[in-house]
């Protein structure tokens, strides 16, 4: 070993003190930033954005080497399926426009289920792959905000856990944190049953959606989408479909494997949704204990009379 | 020239981290392997045994804060550990033959030591709950040999650019 005089041992000591201390800080408060993390965060984040730009480029040229060796299969596949789709999308269209004239009855204007897109590039993922977590190169600056949802173009993916004024971070869905939770329904034929996802399988990559009343009936193949009940995401971004339906831990409610729609290897460019409707972020924002309800009603008091 | 291109080349294996990163998780048949690129503590890992171990220990320092803050958020983690390797690696240097093979089996050795402590760092703190048998598996094993091949193709290349500064600084003193 080497030689240590009384002086470095203290030095250590109050290194390892001082360390301590700044991982049990950190640990703590682990939604807002302070103003050096953000500056470095950002400066990394400038130089990471300009890395990653010829870096995705590279991977999109492999990207389409491989679609192009699969084409004449997909061609196949795609062909049978598209005169389904002429009929599905007049369905849509008469489907949407007898909403819209429904709502204007109900004079309801604003849904769970608007948001305004707000589109953003992957600069980098964590790369000791611990944590799940993206980095986005859109922050405050650009309007997003803590807890938004972020998807790709099949699904959602996970929401907005820090924010810096020109990055911000994502927790991906498959997240050990016990407070992660997303309000998911099943969409059935008849009746939506809502239950929550929360955590995932380690061993067979799939989301767990929890909490749902055992009386009801959850069958594989079904999609789960997100309810928007839970007061910040929007409603019906598609999570992922049932495969497999059994019972919790407890015996008392059921649980459901879910497969995520939205392939989580390679993340490039994402959607961050923020949604129309006041969102109400309770113990997930700065809004613990506190009586959010009563306080929405009154600074909002129009949006409370359209409901 | 020589002198800022050490600092130089540890930046830019800072910034290919998560690049590289974005091909993790690899599923081979029904098993997800993960491969986590370690190329600045590897590099660094050369620089303390082939160069200076102060300095090492200073970049160590730098691009741990840089880590920890910009991915981990919690700070203290990486910018201890990455100084404590670069420490162990200068230390060991004494006792081994510098042959590029024996540091590059050195290297991976230590890169995998801090593997197992962040694992049961991360296990303490709750943040991941697979058990050990898995972590060795799909974890640590896949990293050692994606960062041993790394190393394999690039530690000649450390190890002249390292080697061309202590020449270049003994040009200077003398």
């Amino acid at each position: 070993m080497p030689h240590f005089t009384s002086k470095k041992l203290i030095l250590l000591l109050v290194g390892m003190i001082f360390l301590v201390a700044l991982i049990s800080f950190s640990l703590r408060d682990r939604q807002n930033a302070t103003l050096p993390e953000q500056i470095i965060k950002d400066t990394v984040g400038l130089a990471q954005s300009i890395v990653a730009k010829p870096a995705n480029y590279i991977t999109n040229i492999f990207n389409d080497i491989n679609s192009l060796l699969t084409t004449y299969e997909e061609n196949k596949r795609l062909k049978m399926r598209l005169e389904e789709f002429a009929v599905l999308q007049a369905e849509v269209n008469t489907l949407k426009s007898e909403n819209k004239n429904l709502r204007e009855l109900v004079d309801k204007e604003t849904s769970l289920q608007d948001f305004n897109p707000l589109y953003a590039t992957v600069i980098a993922r964590n790369p000791d792959q611990w944590e799940e977590k993206i980095i986005l190169n859109k922050g405050t600056a650009h309007g997003v905000e803590l807890n938004m949802a972020v998807m790709t173009s099949k699904g959602l993916i996970g929401k907005i856990s820090l924010v810096t004024p020109f990055t911000s971070e994502v927790e991906l869905l498959f997240s050990n944190n016990p407070n992660y939770r997303v309000s998911a329904m099943v969409q059935g034929k008849n009746k939506d049953v809502f239950g929550l996802i929360e955590g995932y399988d380690v061993e067979r990559n799939e989301l767990l959606l929890k909490r749902i009343d055992s009386s009801l009936d959850v069958k594989v193949g079904e999609k789960i989408v997100s309810s928007g009940l839970g007061g910040i995401f929007p409603k019906g971004i598609l999570i992922g479909e049932v495969t497999e339906v059994t019972t919790d831990d407890f015996g008392l409610t059921k649980m459901a494997y879910v497969k995520p729609s939205a392939d989580f290897s390679m993340l490039q460019d994402v959607i961050i949704a923020k949604r129309s409707i006041v969102s109400i972020d309770g113990s997930d924002g700065e809004g613990t204990n506190v009586d959010l309800t009563n306080e929405v009603e009154e600074s909002t008091a129009d949006e409370g009379e359209e409901k | 020239m020589i002198r800022f291109l050490i600092p130089f080349v540890a930046v830019v294996l800072f910034l290919l981290e998560p690049v590289f990163a974005l091909f993790s998780p690899i599923t081979f048949g029904d098993q997800t392997v993960f491969l986590v690129p370690r190329f600045v503590i590897l590099y660094l890992i050369f620089i303390s045994i082939y160069y200076n171990r102060g300095r090492a220990i200073l970049y160590g320092l730098f691009f741990g804060l840089l880590y920890d803050v910009f991915y981990i958020d919690i700070i203290g983690l990486y910018s201890f550990l990455y100084p404590l390797v670069c420490f162990v690696a200068g230390y060991a240097v004494k006792f081994i033959h510098q042959h590029l093979s024996v540091t590059t089996i050195l290297s991976v050795l230590l890169v995998g030591l801090m593997e197992i402590l962040l694992y049961y760092f991360f296990f303490f703190i709750n943040l991941t709950s697979i058990p050990f048998t898995d972590f060795l598996s799909n974890r640590l094993l896949p990293t050692i040999i994606a960062n041993l091949l790394f190393l394999i193709m690039l530690g000649w290349a450390f190890k002249y650019l390292i080697n061309a500064r202590v020449l270049q600084r003994a040009d200077d003193i003398s």
